[in-house]
């Protein structure tokens, strides 16, 4: 039955008088310029300016931003007046600035101060890019470097918010001069062993990628955020080359190792209050939180297997894998990504977490990730994180599961005995407590580059090796299919390297090891973690060097002329 | 005056308003999804404003969507029918701020009235009475099994935000507590992002009375006697009448001041509608008060002759109620049957397809409500209701036959639907004694499925 205009219509009624007709006041209703769609602004305003639509990003202004993040009532601005001058008499540059700060109400790009964000305190420093793109003038490089310095000072963590076109080309050279204070602020603050953290927002771009905003200890960013160097317009002109969808994009920088993570803008405030937290200078340590022990557990009695089954068991995919570890014995592990130079390698994982209320560095090998075998950029992520741990004084947990390091082109062009040199080089002197636990698979250079430790130690049926069997059998019988003689031979299995004093602790194993049964494993393990990090947190860093130096000099046949004075 | 109300609903109610408008010489303006495009009330609506696509969150419960349509067409009013936009306080606030007459109480009434905690409050402090249960929010089911114990079980866990029967769940006794109280919660969770969860005593076997009120904008609260709604399916009313057969002369007067009582202390305007759950032993308790239009109004509408839709309308201009309480006259008995696109042998899947033949029923007392025709192709997106048959008869027992007579006359070919399980109902002993409650559909199901197994 078709439908169409056979109704007859309503014979309307006359009305005396006139109606006034309904409108949208001003301001009520927008359109989304990600989605086209029509929004509320109030409700996008309530919801951490996010498109209720397509759950994309509007960008912030910077005091609805404190409101996110700072505990309420908790934030004092600084340096509210303070304002730049016109260096090159630009012209209409002060016109620019009156109109801009009556919009705004703003007097500059950035406004800065202290706050508690999770009752942790810190200094702060949010950009507004309606604020002539938040382009670095003298003002905003001035408010900056004296937030740093105070924050310094005062030893107070730093958290800038960055959002930027660049520097401000109205104030010439004057503008690149920022990228240098600021940046030399932020080391002084470094230096004295202060956090900082940046939170790169949409538009990170220019003199301020170039500067502060990639010199943060932890970098994080807004999903979707733009962030690069040049501008994907002058890329695109200079070079003549469409640029693909998603580039110099937030994830776009995480794939390549430029960021620590990715967060959502709801999830801002917990996880800042977490790493502050977790940052907390020593002495004020948060009250240590009591893990359930779990199940009891039954005395295993060490097995007798050939170490050949050892190595079959090393390899049993059912095996825990080094995540299911770091879930089980750690609390708030937050991961930081990338190696800041060209990728981020998801054969290792490492970040920050919480052994009992201690702030640990974990780092860990993860076998499903490419079969364990870490490329040169994983190697690299893992010393930043080692190095960052040095800064902040908390020990290195090493989980090592690796067949041996990538092997292929691409791993050798980017310099993977390099990477491994260079991570057993800084290991040896790192100023604080390093553990590595075996928990597979300990292959070879692969291995080691995650094992100069003050201690190592394995799980019963995890193996250590300077090659696979497989491997060993091929180069000296020219023969792989003898890797069940080769592994009776090489002194692989936990047993026999503890003999060897290779390492220190062995955990025995169910005897169907799964993530069902782990506990079995952690709850000892985590005893013994305990006891590590007492031992070892009582001394210095020099002394901790030097306690590994010993270790690995005296390890071995050969004697060296300490050990045969000693014997004297 | 209005002189143009868009109506922003779909189905058998937006074709229910565009008729009462166009009897009231107001214009029309239908809004419409890309899956509505044939649909009746889209058609039979003096304008008609495509708001997007078939999915319910792109078009009719897309607040901005509608504003612009009626600002565009040039309404001066939205009906908001009932479920999709009706009783969202956030949409009559915006219409509040653009101008647009709101046809339905106020924004601060619906949100108030739409917080079952503050709901209750403001329903005990009026002196209604309300069913024993939490006062506050309880997040957590060890807090809420020592609620649950001062309570007396069994209790009824259930979702601040609920409705519809998501985030409810009832625990007979302290064993089952815990369990079901994290099944709500996670529920409520999902639907309505809100984890604040009520507990309060579940009444065993009650029967479901509404009253029907008008409130007009001077203070002036009348009411239309009750609805009997026990007739329910998994929360879900399927049969409906007025008068009720449980209600005495003497009981129905004083529910009565009561529902009046409870609008004036919600300061509420327009027409509402108050839930009672009332025991066999004659107590009632206030459940909830709906903020819109019914479903089940044609009932009220048969036996007070009140044109509901029209006395909304003319509430919204800002006039004055036409009749006071003792001039509203009962007379005769009503019911109404929703028939749904749906099979009932297999657990009420809904049915969409295309109507290929129709007949309905007709006759003297004999009301249709419906926006389906032959030819239309039921969309798969909304809800199953396809249509109302309501029958209006000197007494109870007539409207009954009446009914069984109107349903063994319907033809609806081309999809399933659920007229013969109706017709079931109307035929059991206990519906014809007026001997029903909440669990009657549960009852006579567990009932049917023994009889199968034996």
């Amino acid at each position: 039955m078709n439908l169409d205009h056979v109704f007859k219509k309503t014979k309307k009624r006359i009305f005396s008088g006139s109606v006034r007709k309904p409108e949208v006041p001003e301001g009520l209703l927008a359109r989304c310029n990600m989605c086209g769609g029509a929004i509320v602004v109030e409700d996008v305003k309530n919801h951490y300016y996010i498109c209720p639509r397509c759950r994309g990003y509007f960008r912030v202004p910077a005091w609805e931003r404190v409101g996110q993040v700072a505990d309420e009532g908790s934030f004092e601005e600084w340096d509210r007046e303070l304002t730049g001058s016109n260096p090159l008499d630009y012209e209409g540059y002060e016109e620019k600035l009156a109109v801009t700060r009556l919009k705004t109400r703003l007097r500059e790009a950035v406004v800065t101060g202290t706050c508690r964000i999770g009752g942790e305190k810190a200094v702060v420093g949010v950009m507004d890019g309606r604020f002539l793109m938040a382009s670095m003038g003298e003002a905003v490089g001035e408010k900056i470097t004296r937030a740093a310095e105070r924050a310094t000072k005062e030893g107070l963590p730093l958290i800038l918010f960055t959002c930027s076109g660049g520097a401000r080309m109205q104030e010439g050279i004057f503008s690149l001069m920022q990228m240098a204070k600021t940046s030399a602020a932020i080391r002084r603050h470094s230096d004295a062993g202060l956090l900082y953290i940046t939170v790169l927002t949409d538009p990170t771009t220019g003199g301020v990628t170039a500067s502060f905003a990639m010199e943060g200890d932890i970098i994080l960013a807004e999903p979707g955020a733009l962030i690069g160097f040049a501008g994907p317009r002058v890329i695109e002109q200079t070079t003549g080359q469409k640029l693909p969808t998603g580039f110099q994009r937030a994830e776009f920088l995480l794939e390549h190792g430029f960021v620590d993570g990715i967060v959502e803008r709801s999830e801002l405030k917990r996880t800042l209050g977490d790493l502050l937290r977790l940052h907390r200078a020593q002495g004020e340590k948060a009250e240590a939180g009591s893990r359930d022990a779990g199940p009891r557990l039954t005395k295993q009695r060490g097995s007798s297997k050939t170490a050949w089954e050892r190595v079959q068991r090393s390899r049993d995919k059912k095996r825990p894998r080094g995540h299911a570890y770091v879930a089980a014995l750690f609390d708030d592990f937050y991961e930081f990504h990338g190696d800041r130079l060209f990728a981020d390698d998801p054969a290792v994982l490492g970040g920050i977490a919480s052994f009992r209320g201690r702030p640990v560095t974990v780092i860990s090998q993860e076998k499903d990730q490419n079969f364990g075998m870490c490329s040169p950029d994983g190697y690299r992520k893992s010393l930043r994180l080692m190095r960052q741990a040095e800064k902040f004084h908390r020990p290195v947990i090493c989980f090592v599961d690796t067949p041996g390091a990538a092997c292929g082109i691409d791993a050798e062009e980017r310099g993977q005995g390099e990477a491994i040199a260079r991570n057993i080089y800084e290991m040896s002197a790192l100023k604080v407590p390093v553990l590595t636990v075996i928990i597979g698979e300990g292959g070879s250079g692969g291995a080691l580059a995650l094992a100069v430790g003050n201690e190592v130690w394995m799980l019963e049926n995890s193996v250590y090796s300077i090659l696979s069997p497989e491997g060993f059998a091929s180069i000296l019988w020219k023969d792989s299919k003898r890797a069940k003689h080769a592994a009776e031979c090489m002194r692989l299995t936990a047993a026999d390297l503890k003999q060897a004093g290779i390492v220190e602790q062995v955990f025995s194993e169910p005897e169907s090891f799964t993530e069902e049964n782990l506990y079995q494993v952690t709850v000892p393990l985590e005893e013994k973690l305990e006891q590590f990090l007492e031992q070892y947190g009582q001394m210095s860093g020099r002394e901790l060097a030097d306690q590994r130096y010993d270790r690995f000099r005296h390890l071995g046949t050969i004697k060296s002329e300490t050990d045969r004075k000693r014997k004297l | 005056m209005i002189r143009k109300v868009l109506v922003a609903n779909r189905g058998e109610i937006a074709v229910r308003v565009i008729r009462a408008c166009r009897e009231m010489g107001i214009e029309t303006v239908a809004v419409y999804s890309e899956a509505d495009r044939e649909a009746l009330h889209a058609k039979l609506a003096d304008e008609a404003v495509c708001i997007g696509p078939a999915a319910l969150a792109d078009s009719y419960l897309s607040m901005e969507k509608i504003i612009s349509a009626t600002i565009i067409s040039g309404a001066d009013a939205i009906h908001p029918g009932f479920g999709l936009l009706s009783e969202n306080s956030r949409f009559a606030e915006l219409c509040e701020k653009c101008g647009i007459i709101f046809i339905g109480p106020g924004s601060g009434v619906i949100a108030k009235l739409g917080n079952k905690q503050e709901a209750r409050n403001t329903m005990a402090a009026a002196g209604v009475p309300v069913i024993p249960g939490t006062k506050e929010a309880v997040y957590d089911p060890g807090r809420g099994a020592e609620e649950a114990a001062r309570i007396g079980y069994p209790v009824m866990i259930k979702a601040a935000l609920g409705g519809g029967g998501k985030g409810m769940r009832v625990a007979e006794s302290p064993e089952e507590f815990e369990k079901n109280f994290l099944l709500a919660q996670t529920e409520a969770k999902q639907a309505f992002g809100d984890d604040s969860m009520y507990i309060e005593h579940f009444i065993t076997h009650p029967r479901h009375i509404e009253f029907q009120i008008l409130a007009d904008s001077f203070g002036n609260v009348v009411h239309l006697g009750e609805r009997d709604c026990s007739i329910q399916r998994n929360h879900q009313k399927m049969i409906e009448e007025a008068p009720s057969p449980a209600l005495s002369e003497e009981k129905r007067r004083e529910m009565g001041e009561t529902a009046v009582r409870a609008a004036k202390a919600a300061g509420y305007v327009n027409a509402g509608t108050i839930e009672f759950l009332l025991e066999k032993n004659g107590n009632y308790y206030f459940m909830e008060m709906n903020t819109r239009i019914q479903v089940e109004h044609p009932v009220t509408e048969w036996i007070t002759g009140i044109d509901l839709i029209k006395e909304q309308i003319r509430i919204a201009a800002g006039k004055k109620l036409g009749f006071t309480q003792d001039e509203v006259r009962v007379n005769g008995h009503a019911i109404e049957v929703r028939i749904n696109a749906e099979k009932p042998e297999e657990n009420f899947r809904p049915c969409p397809g295309t109507v290929t033949g129709l007949h309905l029923p007709g006759g003297k007392g004999i009301r249709i409500d419906s926006a389906i025709y032959s030819g239309y192709a039921i969309p798969p997106y909304y809800d199953s209701m396809i249509a109302k048959i309501s029958v209006w008869a000197r007494t109870r027992g007539e409207a009954i036959r009446k009914m069984e007579s109107a349903l063994g006359e319907v033809i609806i070919e081309g999809v399933d639907t659920n007229v013969n399980y109706q017709y079931g109902i109307l035929e059991d002993a206990d519906f014809q004694k007026g001997n029903v409650d909440i669990e009657f559909i549960r009852t006579r199901e567990e009932k049917a499925a023994r009889a199968e197994t034996e």
